[in-house]
C-alpha cells in the first residue's frame, strides 16, 4: 500500500516536472466539428449569458459551420488566477478577454497570440476604433488584443448645485475646479454636508491617473525602462488632491469609498466628481430627476484627459483552432457584440460607429466618453503592471492622510515599481 | 438529536477529588449581578446579530431607499421583488444544488477520515506518531493562495481521468468533474487535530475494557471513543460545511461549465467591477446563509461544547 502510494506521487512529480505539452482548449471533436473555448468576465449573469449564448453566439455558429464555442463566465476578481492556473496547466481558452494593462504581461510570457498574421491589425483598425483604446492592445509594435467595450473615468458635476452657487458651466480647467470645489463645499459647524469635489468614489489609482494624464504626465517612461509617475507633473497632480483634501477641506477622508451603492453627487452629498461613466445608469435608477442635472467634464490641468479601462479580446498561442479562434475575435469585437456588452452594462463602446446608435445617444455620460475618446489614456505600459497596480492606492492614501509628502509616496512607489520591473 | 450531555471529564478531572456540592445561594448570581450580566450578554448579542439584521433590510430596498443619506434603517418600501429578482440573475437552483452536493461531501470525508486520524494520533502508538502530528500543525500554516496552482496541478494531471493517459498527460484530469471539487478540500489538519485532542481526552480504561472484551481497533475507534465525542463532530462538521459552503475560488476554478458551478459564483454575479447591485447581493446573501443558520441551530448545543472542551491537554 505504501509503497503503491510512493509510486503514485512520484509518477506525480515526475509529469509536473515534464514540460507541458502544448494543447489549446479548442480541438477537433469526434464529429468534425471544431469547439473553441471562450473565457470572459463579461455577460455576467442569466442577462448576460441570454445576450452572449442566445443572441450573439449563435450567429456567429451560423456564419461559422462547424465551429462551437463553450463559454466560461469568471469574474473580474478571480480573472488572474483563472487565467494563471490555465496557463500553468497548459489548458489556456482559445478566445479570452482581460482588462486594460493586462495584456502586455501575458502577450510578453507569450501566452497570446499576435493578430497580425490573421488580418487583424492596428492600421486597418484605426479607422474603426480610436487609436488611443487601441494602443492598450499592443505590445512591442504587435497587436494582441481588440477592445470589446470601455469604461471612462471623467469629470461629473451637478448642473443644479452649480447654479445655486452662481456657476453656469462646469469648470474648464484645474484652477477652476478648485475655485469651484471650495465655493460648493458645505459644512453644519465641522460635519460635511455636501464635498465640492468628491475624489473618493473611485479607486484611488485610478483618480491619480486621471489628474495624472491630465497633468501631461504618463505611468512609464517612453521606453518602458522605469515608472514616470513620480516625474515633476506626477507629483503635481498627487499635490493638486492632497491640497484640495487636506488644506481646502473639500471633501473628508473616509466620507465615500469605491464600493458605495449611491454616488454623493446622485444623492446630493457632492457637487463635482471624478467619476466613472456608469454615474448617469446608477441616477436613472434610483433618481432619474437627478440624472437630468448630471453633466460631464474633461478634467483639464495643462491637457484634457480621461483615464479609460476597459476589456479586450485576445487569443491563445497555443490554441489548436486559430483561423477559428481569430474570427471569434472578430466577430467578439464587432460593432455588434460590442454594443450588447455595452448595453448591459451601462458602458462605453469601443466602436466609433456606434456614436450614433440609439444606446450611446440616450445615454450622455457615454455620448460624452465616446465624443472624447481621442483624450482617452489606458493604465498600463509594462508586463509587470498586474503586480505594481496594487501599490498605488496605499501610496495615494499615505499622501492624502500627510503620512508622507506627494514627492515622497511616489518616490517610493516608483522604487517598488521599479523592482518588480527588474525582477523579470 | 440527543438530549444528554456526553460524558466528557478530562483525565485530570477524573482523577481531581469532587468539589462539594454548592450551596444554593451561591449558585444563584446575586440580583445585581445577574442584571449586569444580561445586559452585557444582551448588548453582545445585539452587537453579533445587528450586521444580519442591516443584510436582511438591505435586501429588502429599493434602489431610490438606498440612494438616501443618511441610510434609513427601515425601508421605505419594503421591496420583496429583489428577492424575486435576484434568483432570476443565475441559475441558483443548480449552484444551490451544487454547493449542497460539495458541503455535504467534504463534511462526510472529513467527519470519517478526521476521526481515524485523530484516534490514530491520539490513541495508536506507533513510530513517527509526533512527527506526523507536528507535520499536520505544520500544514495549519500554508496559507490557501500558494497551494493554488500546485494543486491546481495535481488535479489537472491525474492520471487516468479526463483523457489522460498513465503519466497524466494528454486530457483535463479532474477538471470539470465532481472528483476536483469534492476531493481535493476533502480532509483539513484542522480537523484532524481537533478530533486528536477530542480523543487524547478520554479515559484509557474504555480501551482496556474493550479489548477485554475482544474489540479490534476499529471496533474500538467506531464503537467506544467516537460516540463519545459528539460535540468534535458537530464542531468539525459545522465548521468544515461552513468552509465549503463559502468557497469560491477552487470551485471558479476547476470548472469551465456552468452547471458545476456553486452558490457563491452565483452572488458574484452582484458584484462587478466598480458596481455593486447591493440589494440583489444582500438578498442573494440571506438565501445563501439560510442553510448555514439552520445548521447552526441544529448543533449549537454541541458546537458550543466542542469549543470549550477543544482545549490543548
Amino acid at each position: 500500500m505504501r509503497s503503491r502510494t510512493t509510486g503514485a506521487l512520484a509518477a506525480l512529480a515526475v509529469t509536473a516536472a515534464v514540460s507541458l505539452s502544448a494543447c489549446g482548449g479548442g480541438g477537433n471533436a469526434a464529429d468534425g466539428t471544431t469547439e473553441l473555448k471562450l473565457l470572459t468576465p463579461i455577460f455576467e449573469g442569466e442577462s448576460g449569458k441570454q445576450v452572449l449564448e442566445e443572441e450573439l453566439l449563435p450567429q456567429f455558429e451560423k456564419e461559422n459551420p462547424g465551429v462551437t464555442v463553450s463559454v466560461d463566465y469568471t469574474d473580474y476578481g478571480s480573472l488572474n488566477e483563472k487565467l494563471t492556473t490555465s496557463i500553468a496547466s497548459g489548458l489556456v481558452p482559445d478566445v479570452m478577454m482581460m482588462g486594460v494593462g493586462w495584456i502586455e504581461g501575458f502577450a510578453d510570457k507569450g501566452v497570446l497570440q499576435g493578430l497580425g498574421e490573421f488580418g487583424i491589425d492596428y492600421d486597418e483598425l484605426s479607422d474603426e476604433v480610436t487609436a488611443e483604446v487601441l494602443d492598450a492592445g499592443m505590445w512591442e509594435d504587435e497587436l494582441y488584443a481588440v477592445p470589446i467595450m470601455l469604461d471612462t473615468r471623467i469629470g461629473i458635476a451637478r448642473k443644479d448645485l452649480l447654479a445655486e452657487a452662481g456657476f453656469d458651466e462646469p469648470p474648464a480647467d484645474w484652477e477652476e475646479m478648485r475655485e469651484y470645489a471650495v465655493a460648493l463645499t458645505e459644512r453644519d459647524g465641522d460635519k460635511l454636508q455636501q464635498a465640492g469635489l468628491d475624489v473618493m468614489t473611485l479607486d484611488p489609482r485610478q483618480m491619480f491617473e486621471v489628474l495624472l494624464f491630465s497633468n501631461g504626465g504618463s505611468l512609464f517612461n517612453d521606453d518602458l525602462s522605469a515608472p514616470a509617475f513620480n516625474s515633476p507633473e506626477g507629483v503635481e497632480a498627487l499635490q493638486y488632491v492632497v491640497d484640495l483634501v487636506r488644506e481646502d477641506r473639500v471633501e473628508d477622508i473616509g466620507y465615500s469609498s469605491a464600493d458605495v451603492d449611491t454616488y454623493p453627487v446622485v444623492n446630493g452629498r457632492a457637487a463635482m466628481m471624478i467619476g466613472h461613466n456608469d454615474v448617469w445608469v446608477k441616477a436613472q435608477a434610483s433618481n432619474p430627476k437627478v440624472a437630468e442635472q448630471l453633466v460631464p467634464f474633461m478634467v483639464d490641468g495643462t491637457e484634457e484627459a480621461m483615464f479609460h479601462g476597459g476589456t479586450l479580446v485576445a487569443m491563445s498561442a497555443r490554441s489548436q483552432e486559430k483561423e477559428a479562434a481569430a474570427a471569434l475575435l472578430e466577430f467578439l469585437t464587432s460593432a455588434e457584440a460590442s454594443l450588447a456588452a455595452s448595453e448591459q452594462r451601462g458602458n462605453v463602446p469601443a466602436r466609433t460607429e456606434l456614436l450614433e446608435s440609439d444606446y450611446v445617444q440616450s445615454n450622455p455620460m457615454v455620448q460624452f466618453a465616446m465624443e472624447n475618446l481621442d483624450k482617452a489614456h489606458p493604465e498600463g505600459g509594462v508586463p509587470e503592471w498586474l503586480e505594481i497596480r496594487g501599490d498605488f492606492a496605499a501610496a495615494v492614501e499615505a499622501a492624502l492622510l500627510g503620512q508622507k509628502t506627494p514627492q515622497e509616496a511616489l518616490d517610493d512607489l516608483a522604487a517598488d515599481a521599479q523592482a518588480a520591473m527588474d525582477r523579470s | 438529536m440527543s438530549t444528554t450531555a456526553p460524558h466528557l471529564d478530562a483525565p485530570e478531572a477524573q482523577t481531581a477529588p469532587s468539589a462539594p456540592p454548592h450551596a444554593p445561594q451561591s449558585r444563584r448570581p446575586k440580583p445585581v449581578a445577574r442584571v449586569v450580566l444580561h445586559v452585557v450578554l444582551a448588548l453582545s448579542a445585539l452587537t453579533m446579530i445587528l450586521p444580519f439584521a442591516w443584510m436582511i433590510l438591505t435586501s429588502l430596498k429599493t434602489p431610490a431607499d438606498l440612494a438616501q443619506f443618511p441610510p434609513s434603517f427601515l425601508p421605505e418600501d419594503w421591496a420583496w421583488s429583489n428577492y424575486s429578482e435576484a434568483l432570476q440573475a443565475a441559475p441558483f437552483a443548480t449552484y444551490f444544488r451544487n454547493s449542497m452536493i460539495i458541503s455535504v461531501g467534504h463534511t462526510v470525508i472529513t467527519v470519517v477520515f478526521g476521526a481515524m486520524a485523530g484516534y490514530a494520533l491520539a490513541r495508536v502508538q506507533f513510530r513517527g506518531r509526533e512527527l506526523i502530528f507536528l507535520a499536520f500543525v505544520a500544514m495549519l500554516m500554508i496559507p490557501t493562495y500558494t497551494k493554488i496552482v500546485p494543486q491546481f496541478l495535481i488535479v489537472k494531471f491525474m492520471p487516468l481521468f479526463g483523457g489522460n493517459d498513465i503519466f497524466g498527460q494528454g486530457g483535463s484530469g479532474w477538471l470539470d468533474s465532481w472528483w476536483a471539487l469534492i476531493v481535493p478540500g476533502g480532509l483539513s489538519p484542522f480537523a484532524i487535530f481537533l478530533f486528536r485532542q477530542f480523543y487524547l481526552s478520554l479515559p484509557k480504561e474504555l480501551e482496556e475494557a474493550a479489548r477485554l472484551d475482544g474489540a479490534g481497533e476499529l471496533a474500538i475507534w467506531a464503537r467506544v471513543y467516537t460516540p463519545l465525542i459528539k460535540p468534535a463532530i458537530a464542531t468539525v462538521s459545522l465548521l468544515t460545511f461552513q468552509d465549503s459552503w463559502n468557497n469560491f475560488l477552487w470551485p471558479l476554478l476547476v470548472t469551465t461549465r456552468d452547471d458545476l458551478r456553486v452558490i457563491q459564483v452565483g452572488l458574484a454575479v452582484f458584484q462587478q467591477e466598480g458596481t455593486t447591485q447591493w440589494a440583489y447581493l444582500m438578498a442573494g446573501t440571506t438565501l445563501a446563509t439560510v442553510p448555514m443558520v439552520l445548521l447552526f441551530l441544529f448543533a449549537q448545543r454541541y458546537f458550543i461544547q466542542g469549543f470549550t472542551n477543544a482545549g490543548i491537554k
